[in-house]
């Protein structure tokens, strides 16, 4: 002790300037007490209003979340769909930021601009290849400038990037696509979705296909990308509310330009404000203003029915080539011909994500539709999670026995455990009598979608569908369109979708509609002279309240185009003189995203993967639209981010979509329950172990535990010792005041000093 | 030693004693010169006094605020309803952990957002009810509240009291987990236990990254419809 007073004395006589900065530090020392924000959570003191919090793993620390405000803004112009979609990134960090949002879009968009928009500047994207555009954007976030990046995950499926976002700056990316609506039974709609709903990608090890001979195991990863297409998830307890606002607020702006009078505009997820500008138009905004991105927005709108046209068609020129669309209602032929028997095999997905309301709707869906059955057709029903189930061995007559027996299946079933699809698939698919063409097998896939391996279940539909005939039932708030459109594509039957429990009985009308009428056949379409490449090839099969959309390309075209099919032995032909149609801008996209599409489902037909590609790169590039190979991407010339300052990147957290229970989702695996693939009529996937090992979606992890020591004792501890030092430093110092003055050579300085603490001790 | 001490006293009284004598003389005109050092003393005293004082409240802050609990706990099981041991208190009691063999009990307080580990035990909020399936997570300071876990050992018995009755929990087991690996998954179905957490080492007096985990599973018995005794 004696030793310590007598250096640290000295130093402050000789040196006060240092010896005062290092009292400083040690009286800073009690900071140290209070958390330090090095794990980028702050407490409710250190940030300003406005900002969003949500509770992190320590009790009173938050992590501030960045916001994506979206604005949709809607151009539609008959059955063409013009959007602009901006959405905001809100960094409320001290850091700079790059924030990285996976967001969803309807799976027809073709997305074809790109903007970064920051203050009143805004710089223009440009389309790249993939990789090419990767590595632009990297280097401008490496080098400080701002930068916005546009990736196709899915065709439904996005990741936008913006880099180099300042302290509590907001920046905005802004992409335009173009879309059309669907008509379906007299009634225009479109979908678009606002949530990514968490999905399940089976494990690398079920990289199997059912190969004929029964043995084919290939290692292959069925989902490669399945970091990109599953983003985190915030739990909804954690989802701020009430005045704190929301954290991805959606808000809708749209214009309807209908072309023809309009008698009903509605929605059947949100409420609207509907201001009618005169009969054929409207302007369409949300009663609630913003809305949480946590389910699909559905808008229709239905034209009086007098004036509603049985055709109509639209022209574009671009680059000295036009461009047609042309959407036809075969008119309503009442069927007189007597049932064709059937066998229906139901497949309902019972895994985690259909927990809550989903698993609800598609019992009720079921049991209605098993009610339809007549006693000469047969059935079976197949349930599936991560394990799957059969309720009779072959499909089995619709007698009182087996339909109670099946209801009683349906009744208790419980929604739980992974999502593995491709089994089930397959065994719906297998076929005892495909040469029985008299009989129709139907297929009808009960499921939210909710999936990562689409490209695996379409291969498999295409190649196992012989006389079957697959229709998608989409289920839940945040159905996966894309997979319930192509999946009905490829097994040539008829996609609906059943979001609300209240209107099970009204939605699977359409359904019903489309199982138990005869689909028109012979469909044919006879292109005017000069035109080519018309999509989609071959036309699709046409089911009843169905229209056939379809676009191509032309030059220097005249004539008409004909549509002509049979329905029950009744032919009808429809002719449409290309000199009437309307100019429209965006039809050159829908025909080149149309293209596209072809190119990407000509894989399961035998073109080769470079074949595809080739062909998809050139048609992105040649019409500037992001798809699986091409990216946009929007660079700022000037640095925005000092030499010197982190760049932190923050991924934006989805929402759990509406009516899903996030313990079903993300919680540990189910009960093992047995497979009973020896059940299977056909011995070829008695090979397959799909006991599915839980692959789950990112979410929470273990729960984190709160830092649970207060330091009291050290704290006491370090006070008293200052407390201490100062006192022996006041009474050294009130000695050493006593000996200013004294005129001592310095070479004694250090003698004095001692000698004076002696005294004091 | 002493030699040199009388040297060097000698030195200075015999030189020093004029000067000192003058400067006696100024001193009431200028009672403390502001010199960096004296500043620095003064300096070093009040922020030790106020930092003992800080520290010394968070204990008495603690044992303060778990008598003021008590009263808003039999309130509680009197009335039914929850109530705030003070009226800005943003938690409620949540149940009285008692520990029969080491003649403790603590009362456990909701999840607040704020710092409501400084008043007691925590329900986490991610937990399931306590006797529920699944796994209810209680946390506190090693430092004051849970400063006896150290004594529970394997096969001890827990109650937990809560307002609709009490449960018994027997000790199972302890570990030691990282506090972002806690292995803890509080929805998972299994049987109703209780984990007591506090941070590791036990005796260690600064912050650090291991957490002790004090494991405790359901006595399966008929719920006692009794109020909870009192230790």
């Amino acid at each position: 002790m004696e030793q310590m007073i007598t250096l640290t004395t000295y130093g402050l006589r000789t040196r006060p300037a240092l010896a005062g900065a290092l009292l400083a530090a040690t009286c800073l020392v009690p900071a140290a007490y209070a958390q330090q924000a090095r794990d980028g959570t702050v407490s409710k003191a250190e940030v300003s209003s406005g900002s969003l919090l949500l509770q992190s793993s320590t009790p009173g620390r938050y992590i501030e979340a960045p916001l994506v405000a979206a604005d949709v803004k809607m151009d539609i112009a008959g059955p063409i769909i013009r959007t602009k979609l901006t959405q905001r990134f809100t960094n409320p960090t001290q850091q700079w930021v790059e924030g990285v949002y996976a967001f969803p879009l309807p799976e027809g968009a073709a997305v074809d601009r790109l903007k970064i928009i920051i203050g009143d500047r805004f710089i223009e994207g440009d389309i790249k290849e993939r990789q090419q555009a990767r590595v632009l954007y990297e280097q401008a976030a490496a080098s400080g400038q701002r930068a916005g990046l546009v990736e196709e995950e899915r065709p439904n499926l996005f990741t936008a990037s913006m880099a180099n976002i300042g302290p509590g700056e907001t920046v905005a990316i802004q992409i335009e696509f173009q879309d059309k609506a669907r008509l379906d039974n007299g009634v225009w709609s479109t979908r678009f979705p606002l949530v990514i709903a968490p999905r399940y990608s089976p494990k690398p090890t079920f990289g199997l296909t059912a190969d004929r001979t029964g043995r084919a195991l290939s290692v292959t990863d069925p989902v490669p990308d399945r970091d990109r297409i599953t983003p985190p998830v915030l739990h909804p307890a954690h989802e701020p509310g009430g005045v704190e606002g929301l954290r991805l607020p959606v808000n809708f702006d749209i214009s309807l330009k209908a072309g023809v009078p309009i008698a009903d505009i509605s929605s059947q997820t949100h409420g609207l404000v509907v201001e009618r500008t005169d009969e054929n138009t409207a302007q369409i905004h949300l009663k609630d203003g913003e809305v949480p991105a946590d389910r699909d927005f559905v808008l229709s709108w239905t034209p009086q029915p007098a004036t509603a046209p049985t055709a109509s068609i639209f022209r574009e020129q671009h680059n000295g080539e036009d461009y047609l669309l042309a959407v036809v209602n075969p008119p309503a032929i009442k069927t007189t011909a007597q049932r064709r028997d059937r066998e229906t095999i139901f497949v309902i997905d019972n895994s985690g994500s259909m927990s809550g309301d989903s698993m609800d709707q598609a019992k009720r869906g079921l049991l209605l539709a098993l009610d339809r059955l007549a006693p000469t057709d047969e059935f079976n029903i197949i349930r599936f999670d991560d394990t799957m189930e059969l309720v009779f061995q072959t499909a089995a007559p619709a007698n009182a026995q087996n339909l109670a027996r099946a209801r009683r299946f349906v009744s208790n079933l419980e929604a739980n455990g992974g999502t593995e699809m491709l089994p089930a698939l397959q065994a719906a698919l297998v076929d005892n009598d495909r040469k029985n063409t008299e009989e129709v097998r139907q297929v009808v896939f009960i499921t939210d979608g909710a999936i990562g391996n689409e490209d695996q279940l379409f291969a498999a539909i295409h190649d196992g569908l012989g006389r079957s005939r697959l229709f998608t039932v989409g289920i839940g708030s945040a159905p996966n369109a894309y997979f319930m459109a192509n999946a009905a594509r490829q097994g040539r039957g008829a996609f609906t979708f059943m979001d609300d429990v209240t209107k099970v009985a009204e939605q699977s009308a359409k359904l019903f509609a489309a199982l138990e009428n005869p689909v028109m056949t012979d469909l044919e379409v006879k292109l005017p002279a000069g035109t080519a490449d018309a999509y989609p090839a071959p036309l699709p099969d046409l089911y009843a309240g169905e229209p056939v959309s379809m676009v191509m390309r032309a030059k220097d075209v005249t004539g008409d185009l004909t549509f002509s099919g049979k329905l029950n032995g009744k032919s009808w032909t429809m002719t449409l003189p290309v000199s009437e149609a309307a100019q429209s801008s965006g039809v050159a996209q829908l025909w080149a995203r149309a293209k596209i599409a072809n190119f990407e489902e000509s894989r399961y037909s035998g073109m080769t993967m470079e074949q595809v590609d080739a062909g998809v790169l050139k048609t992105a590039l040649d019409f500037h639209l992001v798809s699986r190979l091409t990216s946009l991407v929007a660079v700022d010339k000037t640095p925005a981010r000092p030499a010197g300052e982190k760049l932190d990147t923050r991924q934006i957290a989805s929402m759990l979509p509406k009516g899903w229970d996030f313990g079903a989702v993300f919680g540990p695996a189910a009960e093992t329950r047995a497979l009973r693939f020896d059940q299977l009529p056909d011995g070829v996937m008695q090979k397959i172990h799909a006991r599915a090992t839980q692959e789950k979606p990112k979410a929470e992890q273990d729960l984190a535990l709160p830092g649970t020591a207060s330091g009291w004792e050290m704290m006491l501890a370090f006070g008293l010792s200052l407390f201490v030092f100062g006192a022996a430093l006041l009474r050294r110092g009130r000695s050493a005041i006593g000996l200013r003055g004294q005129a001592l050579p310095a070479s004694v300085g250090s003698m004095r000093a001692t000698s004076a603490c002696n005294r004091v001790s | 030693m002493s030699d040199w001490f009388m040297r060097t006293e000698a030195y200075v009284a015999t030189t020093v004693q004029p000067e000192s004598a003058r400067a006696t003389r100024v001193r009431p005109a200028k009672p403390f010169s502001l010199s960096p050092r004296s500043l620095s003393a003064l300096a070093c005293l009040i922020a030790g006094a106020l930092i003992a004082a800080q520290a010394l409240y968070i204990p008495a802050k603690a044992q303060v605020a778990q008598v003021l609990m008590s009263s808003a706990w039999e309130h509680q099981l009197s009335t039914g309803d929850p109530a705030r041991p003070w009226p800005w208190a943003d938690f409620t009691p949540a149940a009285k952990l008692r520990f029969p063999s080491q003649h403790q009990s603590v009362l456990a307080l909701t999840d607040a957002a704020g710092e409501s580990l400084a008043f007691g035990p925590t329900l986490m909020a991610a937990s399931v009810s306590p006797g529920a399936r699944g796994v209810a997570v209680f946390a506190a300071h090693r430092d004051t509240h849970f400063a006896f876990l150290k004594d529970v050992k394997l096969g001890d018995e827990i109650a937990v009291d809560l307002p609709e009755g009490s449960r018994r929990f027997r000790v199972t087991g302890s570990q030691v987990v990282r506090w972002d690996a806690s292995g803890i998954q509080t929805h998972d179905g299994g049987a109703p236990r209780i984990a007591l957490v506090t941070c590791w080492p036990l005796d260690a007096r600064t912050p650090g990254p291991m957490r002790y985990v004090l494991w405790a599973e359901l006595i399966l018995e008929p719920l006692s419809a009794s109020t909870p005794s009192q230790v």
